[in-house]
């Protein structure tokens, strides 16, 4: 799924793309959004960072418990106060929270 | 009734609890055993207070952008979803329509979360927290 149709998720402020080490590759912003690509590098880092302790949590999770069911981690999504990012991949979306479809947007990304 | 009790009833949702932002104490029907239900709060808690320390961080390069105080997170799994909104939690399958219903449920009840919860967070550190914090 390239920025473009990202964008056309429900709600979505913004779409960007990172490396493996969160670095920011592409993105979209739409305008009037009060993000800034800065605020996009640094989230970038952080989803990476996030997927990679929700990975060890999953792991950990189910090797102490015997619960599966988390691992392998299909997305993470923190909620801001009026917009929420998810993120997948190496792939994330700013929706904002009033419209947003957390379903359809960890689907969307998953498909990408 | 009880923001736990209402999650519980919808079908999918396996557990939900809630827990203390200074970490002693925990509550949770589902199921999970208490232990399970403790470790579960830990990781909750865990989580919470990193994607608070990220949002300030994203606040100081742009003020006031819609990202903090943070409401929550999402772990979805491929069978199994976290969900966290304030001090409560969540498991529930990763089945079609029921992400949705289950952070509609927990945004309408729990409220906007404010900007006191790091402050609440770091209680256990004693003395004047928030003196020590800002």
């Amino acid at each position: 799924m390239n920025l473009e149709k990202m964008m056309d998720l429900p709600g979505a402020l913004a779409a960007f793309t990172y490396s493996d080490k969160g670095e920011l590759q592409s993105h979209l912003l739409r305008e009037g959004s009060g993000l800034t690509a800065q605020v996009l590098d640094l989230l970038a880092r952080s989803c990476v960072a996030n997927m990679a302790i929700a990975g060890m949590e999953a792991r950990g999770w189910e090797a102490l418990t015997g619960h599966n069911g988390f691992d392998p981690l299909k997305g993470f999504s923190v909620v801001g106060l009026e917009w929420s990012v998810v993120v997948d991949g190496n792939r994330g979306v700013i929706v904002k929270n009033r419209d947003a479809d957390y379903e359809a947007t960890f689907k969307a990304l998953q498909a990408a | 009734m009880h923001i736990v009790k209402q999650l519980m009833v919808i079908p999918g949702v396996i557990a939900a609890g809630e827990y203390a932002y200074r970490g002693d104490r925990f509550s949770y029907q589902g199921a999970l055993t208490d232990e399970l239900a403790r470790m579960a709060s830990i990781l909750c808690r865990a989580n919470t207070l990193m994607v608070n320390m990220q949002a300030e961080i994203f606040d100081s390069f742009a003020e006031n952008c819609g990202c903090r105080p943070v409401q929550g997170w999402i772990v979805r799994g491929n069978k199994l979803t976290i969900c966290s909104v304030g001090n409560y939690f969540a498991f529930l399958d990763s089945r079609d329509e029921l992400l949705n219903d289950v952070m509609t449920i927990m945004r309408a009840k729990v409220g906007d979360v404010q900007d006191d919860l790091l402050v609440n967070l770091y209680a256990r550190l004693g003395g004047n927290t928030k003196e020590a914090l800002y």
